[in-house]
Protein backbone atom coordinates (compact mmCIF):
# COMPACT_ATOMS: atom_id res chain seq x y z
CA UNK A 1 0.00 0.00 0.00
CA UNK A 2 1.25 3.45 -0.88
CA UNK A 3 2.28 5.62 2.03
CA UNK A 4 -0.39 7.98 3.29
CA UNK A 5 0.08 11.56 2.10
CA UNK A 6 0.29 14.40 4.60
CA UNK A 7 -2.34 17.17 4.69
CA UNK A 8 -1.51 20.80 5.52
CA UNK A 9 -3.47 23.98 6.05
CA UNK A 10 -1.88 26.61 3.83
CA UNK A 11 -3.76 29.74 4.90
CA UNK A 12 -7.14 31.36 4.64
CA UNK A 13 -9.33 34.31 5.44
CA UNK A 14 -12.74 35.52 6.51
CA UNK A 15 -15.01 38.37 5.62
CA UNK A 16 -16.08 40.88 8.24
CA UNK A 17 -18.44 39.03 10.61
CA UNK A 18 -21.52 40.78 11.91
CA UNK A 19 -24.91 42.01 10.74
CA UNK A 20 -24.01 42.16 7.07
CA UNK A 21 -25.70 43.94 4.15
CA UNK A 22 -24.65 41.06 1.89
CA UNK A 23 -25.75 37.67 0.57
CA UNK A 24 -23.93 34.41 1.31
CA UNK A 25 -22.32 34.57 -2.13
CA UNK A 26 -21.11 38.15 -1.56
CA UNK A 27 -19.56 37.10 1.75
CA UNK A 28 -17.96 33.97 0.26
CA UNK A 29 -16.32 36.11 -2.41
CA UNK A 30 -15.04 38.48 0.29
CA UNK A 31 -13.61 35.49 2.19
CA UNK A 32 -11.98 34.14 -1.00
CA UNK A 33 -10.46 37.57 -1.57
CA UNK A 34 -9.09 37.65 1.99
CA UNK A 35 -7.71 34.13 1.47
CA UNK A 36 -5.98 35.22 -1.76
CA UNK A 37 -4.29 38.03 0.20
CA UNK A 38 -3.16 35.47 2.78
CA UNK A 39 -1.77 33.04 0.17
CA UNK A 40 -0.10 35.20 -2.50
CA UNK A 41 0.11 33.31 -5.77
CA UNK A 42 -2.94 31.11 -5.12
CA UNK A 43 -5.12 30.94 -8.24
CA UNK A 44 -8.64 29.52 -8.67
CA UNK A 45 -7.24 26.96 -11.14
CA UNK A 46 -4.93 25.51 -8.44
CA UNK A 47 -7.94 24.11 -6.62
CA UNK A 48 -9.26 20.65 -7.48
CA UNK A 49 -11.76 20.17 -4.66
CA UNK A 50 -14.49 22.20 -2.96
CA UNK A 51 -16.13 21.34 0.33
CA UNK A 52 -18.64 24.00 1.25
CA UNK A 53 -20.32 24.16 4.65
CA UNK A 54 -23.66 25.77 5.37
CA UNK A 55 -26.73 24.70 7.24
CA UNK A 56 -29.12 27.50 6.38
CA UNK A 57 -28.19 28.15 2.71
CA UNK A 58 -31.21 26.13 1.63
CA UNK A 59 -33.62 27.83 3.94
CA UNK A 60 -32.38 31.38 4.52
CA UNK A 61 -30.86 31.93 1.09
CA UNK A 62 -33.18 29.73 -1.01
CA UNK A 63 -30.20 27.82 -2.28
CA UNK A 64 -30.28 24.01 -2.19
CA UNK A 65 -27.44 22.09 -3.88
CA UNK A 66 -25.31 25.11 -3.17
CA UNK A 67 -21.82 23.74 -3.85
CA UNK A 68 -21.89 24.10 -7.67
CA UNK A 69 -23.15 27.66 -7.28
CA UNK A 70 -20.31 28.44 -4.88
CA UNK A 71 -17.80 26.89 -7.32
CA UNK A 72 -19.15 29.04 -10.14
CA UNK A 73 -19.15 32.26 -8.14
CA UNK A 74 -15.58 31.65 -6.92
CA UNK A 75 -14.32 30.74 -10.36
CA UNK A 76 -13.22 27.22 -9.54
CA UNK A 77 -13.88 24.04 -11.49
CA UNK A 78 -13.52 21.18 -9.00
CA UNK A 79 -12.41 17.86 -10.47
CA UNK A 80 -12.02 15.67 -7.36
CA UNK A 81 -14.93 16.70 -5.12
CA UNK A 82 -17.63 19.38 -5.07
CA UNK A 83 -20.01 19.02 -2.14
CA UNK A 84 -21.88 20.82 0.59
CA UNK A 85 -21.78 19.60 4.19
CA UNK A 86 -24.29 20.43 6.88
CA UNK A 87 -23.24 19.77 10.45
CA UNK A 88 -24.58 23.08 11.74
CA UNK A 89 -22.03 24.80 14.01
CA UNK A 90 -19.16 22.49 13.04
CA UNK A 91 -19.70 22.66 9.28
CA UNK A 92 -16.33 23.84 8.02
CA UNK A 93 -14.41 21.96 10.73
CA UNK A 94 -16.14 18.82 9.48
CA UNK A 95 -15.16 19.88 5.96
CA UNK A 96 -11.52 20.08 7.06
CA UNK A 97 -11.71 16.48 8.34
CA UNK A 98 -13.15 15.38 5.00
CA UNK A 99 -10.54 17.35 3.02
CA UNK A 100 -7.79 15.77 5.13
CA UNK A 101 -9.05 12.30 4.31
CA UNK A 102 -9.29 13.06 0.60
CA UNK A 103 -5.76 14.45 0.54
CA UNK A 104 -4.22 11.68 2.64
CA UNK A 105 -5.80 9.10 0.33
CA UNK A 106 -4.60 10.86 -2.83
CA UNK A 107 -8.08 11.60 -4.20
CA UNK A 108 -7.60 15.38 -3.90
CA UNK A 109 -4.51 17.60 -3.90
CA UNK A 110 -5.77 21.12 -3.13
CA UNK A 111 -9.16 21.54 -1.47
CA UNK A 112 -10.94 24.81 -0.81
CA UNK A 113 -12.91 24.53 2.43
CA UNK A 114 -15.34 27.37 2.90
CA UNK A 115 -18.42 28.04 4.96
CA UNK A 116 -21.06 30.68 5.32
CA UNK A 117 -24.31 31.55 6.96
CA UNK A 118 -26.78 34.42 6.61
CA UNK A 119 -28.51 34.38 10.00
CA UNK A 120 -29.82 37.95 10.20
CA UNK A 121 -32.94 37.86 8.04
CA UNK A 122 -35.05 40.84 6.90
CA UNK A 123 -37.36 40.37 9.89
CA UNK A 124 -36.03 39.34 13.31
CA UNK A 125 -38.80 36.82 14.07
CA UNK A 126 -37.59 34.58 11.27
CA UNK A 127 -33.99 34.48 12.55
CA UNK A 128 -35.36 32.99 15.78
CA UNK A 129 -38.02 30.85 14.13
CA UNK A 130 -35.53 29.35 11.66
CA UNK A 131 -33.66 27.76 14.56
CA UNK A 132 -36.67 25.49 15.18
CA UNK A 133 -35.55 23.70 12.03
CA UNK A 134 -31.99 23.08 13.28
CA UNK A 135 -32.98 20.66 16.06
CA UNK A 136 -35.02 17.44 15.98
CA UNK A 137 -38.09 19.17 14.62
CA UNK A 138 -40.89 16.80 15.60
CA UNK A 139 -39.57 16.19 19.13
CA UNK A 140 -37.34 18.87 20.68
CA UNK A 141 -38.24 21.83 18.46
CA UNK A 142 -41.95 21.34 19.02
CA UNK A 143 -41.13 21.84 22.71
CA UNK A 144 -39.83 25.31 21.83
CA UNK A 145 -36.17 24.42 21.48
CA UNK A 146 -35.06 27.03 18.93
CA UNK A 147 -32.26 29.47 19.76
CA UNK A 148 -29.95 27.78 22.25
CA UNK A 149 -29.73 30.11 25.31
CA UNK A 150 -32.38 28.25 27.36
CA UNK A 151 -30.66 24.89 26.89
CA UNK A 152 -27.17 26.19 27.64
CA UNK A 153 -28.63 28.13 30.57
CA UNK A 154 -29.59 24.76 32.05
CA UNK A 155 -26.06 23.48 31.36
CA UNK A 156 -24.69 26.46 33.31
CA UNK A 157 -27.16 25.79 36.12
CA UNK A 158 -26.05 22.14 36.27
CA UNK A 159 -22.35 23.10 36.31
CA UNK A 160 -22.88 25.69 39.04
CA UNK A 161 -24.76 23.18 41.19
CA UNK A 162 -22.42 20.23 40.67
CA UNK A 163 -19.03 21.97 40.60
CA UNK A 164 -19.63 25.31 42.29
CA UNK A 165 -18.88 27.35 39.16
CA UNK A 166 -19.69 31.03 39.66
CA UNK A 167 -21.13 33.84 37.55
CA UNK A 168 -17.81 35.70 37.97
CA UNK A 169 -15.89 32.74 36.52
CA UNK A 170 -18.25 32.67 33.54
CA UNK A 171 -17.70 36.42 33.24
CA UNK A 172 -13.94 35.93 33.04
CA UNK A 173 -14.47 33.90 29.83
CA UNK A 174 -16.42 36.75 28.23
CA UNK A 175 -14.01 39.45 29.41
CA UNK A 176 -10.98 37.46 28.17
CA UNK A 177 -12.49 36.70 24.77
CA UNK A 178 -13.70 40.25 24.17
CA UNK A 179 -10.14 41.40 25.00
CA UNK A 180 -8.73 38.90 22.48
CA UNK A 181 -11.22 40.10 19.85
CA UNK A 182 -10.59 43.79 20.45
CA UNK A 183 -7.90 44.12 17.75
CA UNK A 184 -9.51 41.63 15.33
CA UNK A 185 -10.79 43.73 12.41
CA UNK A 186 -13.19 41.00 11.25
CA UNK A 187 -14.78 40.38 14.65
CA UNK A 188 -18.40 41.39 15.15
CA UNK A 189 -17.35 43.00 18.46
CA UNK A 190 -13.91 44.16 17.28
CA UNK A 191 -12.94 47.34 19.11
CA UNK A 192 -15.41 46.63 21.92
CA UNK A 193 -13.96 46.20 25.39
CA UNK A 194 -15.79 44.52 28.23
CA UNK A 195 -15.13 44.83 31.95
CA UNK A 196 -16.40 42.44 34.58
CA UNK A 197 -18.71 45.21 35.82
CA UNK A 198 -20.15 45.68 32.30
CA UNK A 199 -20.64 41.94 32.21
CA UNK A 200 -22.39 41.71 35.57
CA UNK A 201 -24.64 44.69 34.77
CA UNK A 202 -25.69 43.52 31.29
CA UNK A 203 -29.35 42.76 30.67
CA UNK A 204 -30.50 39.20 31.35
CA UNK A 205 -31.07 36.96 28.32
CA UNK A 206 -32.23 33.94 30.28
CA UNK A 207 -31.09 32.78 33.68
CA UNK A 208 -28.14 32.69 34.45
CA UNK A 209 -27.01 34.37 31.22
CA UNK A 210 -26.58 38.06 30.62
CA UNK A 211 -26.03 39.50 27.15
CA UNK A 212 -22.25 38.90 27.16
CA UNK A 213 -22.55 35.20 28.05
CA UNK A 214 -24.00 34.54 24.60
CA UNK A 215 -22.44 34.76 21.16
CA UNK A 216 -24.31 37.16 18.87
CA UNK A 217 -26.39 36.42 15.76
CA UNK A 218 -23.86 36.70 12.96
CA UNK A 219 -23.57 36.70 9.17
CA UNK A 220 -20.20 35.73 7.74
CA UNK A 221 -18.05 33.53 5.56
CA UNK A 222 -14.60 31.98 5.80
CA UNK A 223 -12.28 30.07 3.49
CA UNK A 224 -9.11 27.97 3.93
CA UNK A 225 -6.89 25.88 1.69
CA UNK A 226 -6.10 22.30 2.71
CA UNK A 227 -3.44 20.76 0.48
CA UNK A 228 -0.97 17.91 0.24
CA UNK A 229 2.47 18.62 1.72
CA UNK A 230 4.03 18.84 -1.76
CA UNK A 231 1.44 21.29 -3.07
CA UNK A 232 1.52 23.32 0.15
CA UNK A 233 5.30 23.68 -0.15
CA UNK A 234 4.90 24.96 -3.71
CA UNK A 235 2.25 27.48 -2.64
CA UNK A 236 3.86 29.16 0.36
CA UNK A 237 7.21 30.09 1.88
CA UNK A 238 5.77 30.03 5.37
CA UNK A 239 6.38 27.14 7.81
CA UNK A 240 4.03 24.26 7.03
CA UNK A 241 1.17 23.47 9.38
CA UNK A 242 0.07 19.83 9.39
CA UNK A 243 -3.26 18.30 10.31
CA UNK A 244 -2.16 15.66 12.82
CA UNK A 245 -5.38 14.18 14.13
CA UNK A 246 -9.15 14.54 14.08
CA UNK A 247 -12.14 13.23 15.98
CA UNK A 248 -15.87 13.64 15.62
CA UNK A 249 -18.35 12.04 18.00
CA UNK A 250 -22.13 12.16 17.63
CA UNK A 251 -24.23 10.47 20.29
CA UNK A 252 -27.76 11.72 19.78
CA UNK A 253 -29.92 14.22 17.93
CA UNK A 254 -32.70 14.57 20.46
CA UNK A 255 -32.59 15.37 24.16
CA UNK A 256 -33.72 11.91 25.38
CA UNK A 257 -30.38 10.56 24.11
CA UNK A 258 -28.19 12.97 26.12
CA UNK A 259 -25.07 10.91 26.99
CA UNK A 260 -24.03 12.55 30.29
CA UNK A 261 -25.13 11.85 33.85
CA UNK A 262 -25.98 15.56 34.08
CA UNK A 263 -25.95 18.42 31.58
CA UNK A 264 -22.59 19.51 33.08
CA UNK A 265 -20.89 16.34 31.82
CA UNK A 266 -20.03 16.04 28.13
CA UNK A 267 -18.57 12.53 27.66
CA UNK A 268 -18.98 12.83 23.88
CA UNK A 269 -16.51 15.74 23.83
CA UNK A 270 -14.07 13.85 26.05
CA UNK A 271 -14.18 10.96 23.59
CA UNK A 272 -13.75 13.17 20.50
CA UNK A 273 -10.70 14.74 22.14
CA UNK A 274 -9.20 11.37 23.08
CA UNK A 275 -9.57 10.10 19.50
CA UNK A 276 -7.91 13.24 18.09
CA UNK A 277 -5.06 13.24 20.66
CA UNK A 278 -4.35 9.57 19.94
CA UNK A 279 -4.20 10.17 16.18
CA UNK A 280 -2.01 13.24 16.72
CA UNK A 281 0.25 11.30 19.11
CA UNK A 282 0.15 14.03 21.73
CA UNK A 283 -1.61 14.69 25.04
CA UNK A 284 -3.72 17.66 26.21
CA UNK A 285 -0.73 19.25 27.97
CA UNK A 286 1.08 19.50 24.60
CA UNK A 287 -1.55 21.89 23.20
CA UNK A 288 -0.02 25.39 23.01
CA UNK A 289 -3.11 27.20 21.70
CA UNK A 290 -6.78 26.20 21.32
CA UNK A 291 -9.91 27.50 19.67
CA UNK A 292 -12.86 25.96 21.49
CA UNK A 293 -16.55 26.48 20.82
CA UNK A 294 -17.45 29.32 23.20
CA UNK A 295 -21.03 29.75 21.97
CA UNK A 296 -21.69 30.59 25.62
CA UNK A 297 -19.30 31.45 28.43
CA UNK A 298 -20.16 28.19 30.19
CA UNK A 299 -19.29 26.21 27.04
CA UNK A 300 -15.62 27.19 27.23
CA UNK A 301 -15.53 26.20 30.91
CA UNK A 302 -16.87 22.70 30.18
CA UNK A 303 -14.63 22.38 27.11
CA UNK A 304 -11.32 23.08 28.86
CA UNK A 305 -12.30 20.31 31.27
CA UNK A 306 -13.43 17.68 28.78
CA UNK A 307 -10.49 18.43 26.45
CA UNK A 308 -8.17 17.71 29.40
CA UNK A 309 -6.60 21.15 29.86
CA UNK A 310 -7.65 20.95 33.53
CA UNK A 311 -9.43 18.47 35.80
CA UNK A 312 -13.19 17.88 35.47
CA UNK A 313 -15.05 20.42 37.55
CA UNK A 314 -12.14 22.87 37.71
CA UNK A 315 -12.87 24.71 34.44
CA UNK A 316 -14.25 27.78 36.22
CA UNK A 317 -11.12 28.25 38.32
CA UNK A 318 -8.92 27.45 35.31
CA UNK A 319 -10.34 30.23 33.14
CA UNK A 320 -10.63 32.73 35.98
CA UNK A 321 -6.98 32.23 37.00
CA UNK A 322 -5.83 33.35 33.54
CA UNK A 323 -4.74 29.96 32.20
CA UNK A 324 -6.56 30.72 28.92
CA UNK A 325 -4.78 34.06 28.45
CA UNK A 326 -1.95 34.43 25.97
CA UNK A 327 0.74 33.74 28.61
CA UNK A 328 -1.31 31.09 30.44
CA UNK A 329 -1.15 27.29 30.26
CA UNK A 330 -3.51 26.91 27.28
CA UNK A 331 -4.33 30.20 25.53
CA UNK A 332 -7.86 29.72 24.23
CA UNK A 333 -9.94 31.56 21.63
CA UNK A 334 -7.09 33.92 20.87
CA UNK A 335 -8.90 35.72 18.02
CA UNK A 336 -11.94 36.48 20.20
CA UNK A 337 -13.82 33.22 19.80
CA UNK A 338 -17.50 32.96 19.03
CA UNK A 339 -18.31 35.39 21.83
CA UNK A 340 -16.47 38.32 20.24
CA UNK A 341 -16.00 37.32 16.58
CA UNK A 342 -19.55 36.00 16.17
CA UNK A 343 -20.84 32.64 15.00
CA UNK A 344 -22.13 32.17 11.45
CA UNK A 345 -22.43 28.40 11.99
CA UNK A 346 -20.81 26.91 8.87
CA UNK A 347 -18.10 29.60 8.77
CA UNK A 348 -16.82 29.16 12.31
CA UNK A 349 -14.62 26.05 12.00
CA UNK A 350 -12.61 27.49 9.10
CA UNK A 351 -12.28 30.79 10.97
CA UNK A 352 -10.77 28.90 13.91
CA UNK A 353 -8.47 27.03 11.52
CA UNK A 354 -7.17 30.32 10.08
CA UNK A 355 -6.29 31.49 13.60
CA UNK A 356 -4.49 28.24 14.49
CA UNK A 357 -2.61 28.35 11.16
CA UNK A 358 -1.42 31.88 11.94
CA UNK A 359 -0.50 30.95 15.52
CA UNK A 360 1.59 27.99 14.40
CA UNK A 361 3.28 30.14 11.75
CA UNK A 362 4.06 32.84 14.36
CA UNK A 363 1.97 35.60 12.76
CA UNK A 364 -1.20 35.86 14.85
CA UNK A 365 -2.45 39.17 16.27
CA UNK A 366 -2.39 37.77 19.81
CA UNK A 367 0.63 35.54 19.23
CA UNK A 368 1.35 32.67 21.62
CA UNK A 369 5.10 32.34 21.98
CA UNK A 370 6.63 29.39 20.14
CA UNK A 371 3.32 27.58 19.47
CA UNK A 372 3.88 24.08 18.05
CA UNK A 373 0.54 22.35 18.58
CA UNK A 374 -2.94 23.84 18.11
CA UNK A 375 -6.48 22.51 18.52
CA UNK A 376 -9.87 23.53 17.16
CA UNK A 377 -13.19 22.34 18.55
CA UNK A 378 -16.83 22.80 17.63
CA UNK A 379 -19.98 21.51 19.15
CA UNK A 380 -23.05 21.39 16.98
CA UNK A 381 -26.74 21.61 17.64
CA UNK A 382 -27.71 21.59 21.27
CA UNK A 383 -24.43 19.96 22.19
CA UNK A 384 -25.25 16.82 20.20
CA UNK A 385 -21.98 16.37 18.31
CA UNK A 386 -18.34 17.31 18.96
CA UNK A 387 -15.60 17.87 16.39
CA UNK A 388 -11.89 18.20 17.21
CA UNK A 389 -8.96 18.87 14.86
CA UNK A 390 -5.32 18.99 16.00
CA UNK A 391 -2.60 20.82 14.07
CA UNK A 392 1.17 20.80 14.43
CA UNK A 393 4.30 22.31 12.93
CA UNK A 394 5.58 18.77 12.30
CA UNK A 395 3.64 15.86 10.78
CA UNK A 396 2.84 12.68 12.72
CA UNK A 397 5.81 10.38 12.23
CA UNK B 1 -46.74 51.00 8.64
CA UNK B 2 -47.50 50.35 5.00
CA UNK B 3 -49.83 47.46 4.31
CA UNK B 4 -48.79 44.53 2.13
CA UNK B 5 -50.16 45.42 -1.32
CA UNK B 6 -51.81 42.09 -1.80
CA UNK B 7 -52.08 38.76 -0.13
CA UNK B 8 -51.40 37.29 -3.58
CA UNK B 9 -47.67 37.79 -3.82
CA UNK B 10 -46.46 35.42 -6.48
CA UNK B 11 -43.96 32.85 -5.29
CA UNK B 12 -44.93 33.19 -1.64
CA UNK B 13 -47.81 30.72 -1.36
CA UNK B 14 -48.19 30.89 2.42
CA UNK B 15 -49.34 34.48 2.03
CA UNK B 16 -52.18 33.28 -0.19
CA UNK B 17 -53.81 31.32 2.60
CA UNK B 18 -51.99 28.15 1.66
CA UNK B 19 -50.11 25.77 3.96
CA UNK B 20 -46.33 25.51 3.64
CA UNK B 21 -44.57 22.64 5.39
CA UNK B 22 -41.26 24.54 5.61
CA UNK B 23 -42.86 27.02 7.98
CA UNK B 24 -44.61 24.45 10.17
CA UNK B 25 -43.30 24.09 13.71
CA UNK B 26 -45.46 21.04 14.46
CA UNK B 27 -45.05 17.48 13.15
CA UNK B 28 -46.98 15.99 10.23
CA UNK B 29 -49.02 13.57 12.31
CA UNK B 30 -51.40 11.82 9.94
CA UNK B 31 -51.10 8.34 8.33
CA UNK B 32 -50.60 9.91 4.87
CA UNK B 33 -47.33 11.49 6.01
CA UNK B 34 -45.93 9.67 9.01
CA UNK B 35 -45.63 6.02 10.03
CA UNK B 36 -45.52 7.09 13.69
CA UNK B 37 -49.14 8.31 13.51
CA UNK B 38 -50.20 5.94 16.35
CA UNK B 39 -48.12 8.10 18.71
CA UNK B 40 -50.35 11.05 17.90
CA UNK B 41 -53.55 9.00 17.82
CA UNK B 42 -52.68 7.68 21.30
CA UNK B 43 -51.95 11.23 22.41
CA UNK B 44 -55.47 12.25 21.37
CA UNK B 45 -56.64 9.68 23.98
CA UNK B 46 -54.37 11.28 26.59
CA UNK B 47 -51.76 8.50 26.36
CA UNK B 48 -47.99 9.01 26.25
CA UNK B 49 -46.60 6.07 24.32
CA UNK B 50 -43.55 4.82 22.51
CA UNK B 51 -42.32 1.69 20.73
CA UNK B 52 -40.79 -1.43 22.27
CA UNK B 53 -38.88 -3.96 20.17
CA UNK B 54 -40.48 -7.43 20.24
CA UNK B 55 -37.16 -9.04 19.34
CA UNK B 56 -34.72 -7.49 21.83
CA UNK B 57 -37.01 -5.65 24.22
CA UNK B 58 -35.38 -2.25 23.64
CA UNK B 59 -37.61 0.73 24.37
CA UNK B 60 -36.68 3.75 22.28
CA UNK B 61 -37.63 7.38 22.55
CA UNK B 62 -38.68 8.93 20.28
CA UNK B 63 -40.64 5.96 18.85
CA UNK B 64 -39.30 4.33 15.69
CA UNK B 65 -40.23 2.01 12.82
CA UNK B 66 -36.96 0.04 13.15
CA UNK B 67 -35.31 -0.72 16.50
CA UNK B 68 -32.11 1.33 16.98
CA UNK B 69 -30.68 -1.53 19.07
CA UNK B 70 -31.13 -4.41 16.58
CA UNK B 71 -32.85 -2.87 13.53
CA UNK B 72 -35.71 -5.32 13.95
CA UNK B 73 -39.01 -4.02 12.63
CA UNK B 74 -41.46 -5.85 14.88
CA UNK B 75 -42.46 -3.26 17.42
CA UNK B 76 -45.30 -2.74 19.85
CA UNK B 77 -46.69 0.44 21.37
CA UNK B 78 -46.36 0.75 25.15
CA UNK B 79 -47.55 3.40 27.60
CA UNK B 80 -44.97 5.56 29.38
CA UNK B 81 -45.43 6.67 33.01
CA UNK B 82 -46.57 10.29 32.82
CA UNK B 83 -44.76 12.00 35.69
CA UNK B 84 -41.24 13.33 36.13
CA UNK B 85 -39.17 15.65 38.32
CA UNK B 86 -37.80 19.02 37.20
CA UNK B 87 -33.98 19.01 37.32
CA UNK B 88 -33.55 22.49 35.88
CA UNK B 89 -35.67 25.05 34.09
CA UNK B 90 -35.44 28.36 32.23
CA UNK B 91 -38.07 30.98 31.55
CA UNK B 92 -37.76 33.03 28.35
CA UNK B 93 -39.59 36.25 29.15
CA UNK B 94 -39.28 37.79 25.67
CA UNK B 95 -38.20 36.58 22.23
CA UNK B 96 -39.86 33.17 22.22
CA UNK B 97 -40.16 31.71 18.71
CA UNK B 98 -43.29 32.60 16.72
CA UNK B 99 -46.09 30.32 17.86
CA UNK B 100 -44.90 30.06 21.46
CA UNK B 101 -46.20 32.40 24.14
CA UNK B 102 -43.88 34.27 26.47
CA UNK B 103 -42.91 33.37 29.07
CA UNK B 104 -41.74 30.21 27.34
CA UNK B 105 -40.86 27.85 30.18
CA UNK B 106 -38.67 24.86 29.30
CA UNK B 107 -37.28 22.23 31.64
CA UNK B 108 -34.80 19.39 31.85
CA UNK B 109 -36.67 16.48 33.35
CA UNK B 110 -35.30 13.52 35.29
CA UNK B 111 -37.27 10.30 35.44
CA UNK B 112 -37.66 7.64 38.09
CA UNK B 113 -35.28 4.66 37.75
CA UNK B 114 -38.17 2.42 36.65
CA UNK B 115 -39.00 4.76 33.75
CA UNK B 116 -37.63 3.88 30.28
CA UNK B 117 -36.41 7.48 29.86
CA UNK B 118 -33.56 8.97 31.84
CA UNK B 119 -34.02 12.61 30.95
CA UNK B 120 -35.88 14.82 28.47
CA UNK B 121 -36.11 18.45 27.36
CA UNK B 122 -39.73 19.64 27.52
CA UNK B 123 -41.95 22.67 27.45
CA UNK B 124 -43.94 23.47 30.60
CA UNK B 125 -47.47 24.84 30.17
CA UNK B 126 -50.33 25.78 32.49
CA UNK B 127 -47.71 27.39 34.71
CA UNK B 128 -46.87 30.95 35.78
CA UNK B 129 -43.32 32.33 35.62
CA UNK B 130 -41.65 31.75 38.98
CA UNK B 131 -44.12 29.05 40.00
CA UNK B 132 -42.04 25.96 39.30
CA UNK B 133 -38.81 24.99 41.10
CA UNK B 134 -36.19 22.28 40.60
CA UNK B 135 -37.35 19.13 42.38
CA UNK B 136 -41.04 19.79 41.65
CA UNK B 137 -43.14 17.07 40.05
CA UNK B 138 -44.67 17.61 36.61
CA UNK B 139 -47.04 15.55 34.48
CA UNK B 140 -47.71 14.85 30.81
CA UNK B 141 -50.42 17.00 29.25
CA UNK B 142 -51.74 17.34 25.68
CA UNK B 143 -53.09 20.32 23.76
CA UNK B 144 -54.45 21.05 20.30
CA UNK B 145 -52.24 22.58 17.63
CA UNK B 146 -53.36 24.00 14.25
CA UNK B 147 -54.96 21.67 11.71
CA UNK B 148 -53.43 21.42 8.27
CA UNK B 149 -54.73 20.63 4.77
CA UNK B 150 -53.26 17.65 2.91
CA UNK B 151 -53.96 16.85 -0.73
CA UNK B 152 -55.22 13.26 -0.97
CA UNK B 153 -55.98 12.41 -4.61
CA UNK B 154 -58.55 15.01 -5.72
CA UNK B 155 -59.68 15.90 -2.20
CA UNK B 156 -58.19 18.12 0.46
CA UNK B 157 -58.21 16.40 3.83
CA UNK B 158 -58.11 18.48 6.99
CA UNK B 159 -55.89 16.88 9.62
CA UNK B 160 -56.46 17.77 13.25
CA UNK B 161 -53.32 17.71 15.35
CA UNK B 162 -52.24 17.55 18.98
CA UNK B 163 -48.96 17.88 20.82
CA UNK B 164 -47.73 17.40 24.37
CA UNK B 165 -45.93 19.25 27.11
CA UNK B 166 -45.68 18.90 30.89
CA UNK B 167 -47.53 20.84 33.58
CA UNK B 168 -47.07 21.24 37.34
CA UNK B 169 -48.73 18.57 39.49
CA UNK B 170 -51.10 20.34 41.86
CA UNK B 171 -49.86 19.98 45.43
ZN1 LIG C 1 -34.44 -4.50 18.95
Amino acid sequence: MAEKKKACIVGGGTCKFGVRAATIFDMLQEAAHAMSQDIPGLKPKDIDGLIFASTTAGRNSNSLNTAPIVAHRLGIKPSSICVRVDTLCSGSNTAIILATGLIESGISDVVLVCGTEKLNLPQRWESIYMNLMTNDHDWDSAMGLAVPPPFFGMIADAHMKKYGTTKEQMGSVSVTNYAYGFNNPNAQFGGKSLTIDDYLNARTVCDPFGLNDCCPVTDGASAVIIASEERAKAMTNRPLVYIRGTGQVATHGMSAGWPGETLADWPHLKKAGEIAYKAAQITPKDIDVAQTHDCFSISEIVEVEELGFCKKGEGGAFVASGQVKVDGQTPTNTDGGLLAVGHPYGATGARQAVEICKQLQGRALNQVKNAKFGLTHNLSGVCAQHTVVIYGTEPVK
Amino acid sequence: MAELKSAKIYGVPQLDGKYSVVLDMWPLEDPEQNRLYPFYDNMKQGRWTTTKCKKCGYISYPPVVACPNCWGDELEWIDLPKTAKVVSLTETMAGAPLGFDSPLIVAWLGFDKSHPLKHLFVRIINCQAGQLKPGDEVQFVTFEVPSIPIDVKKETKICDRVYYAFEPVKK
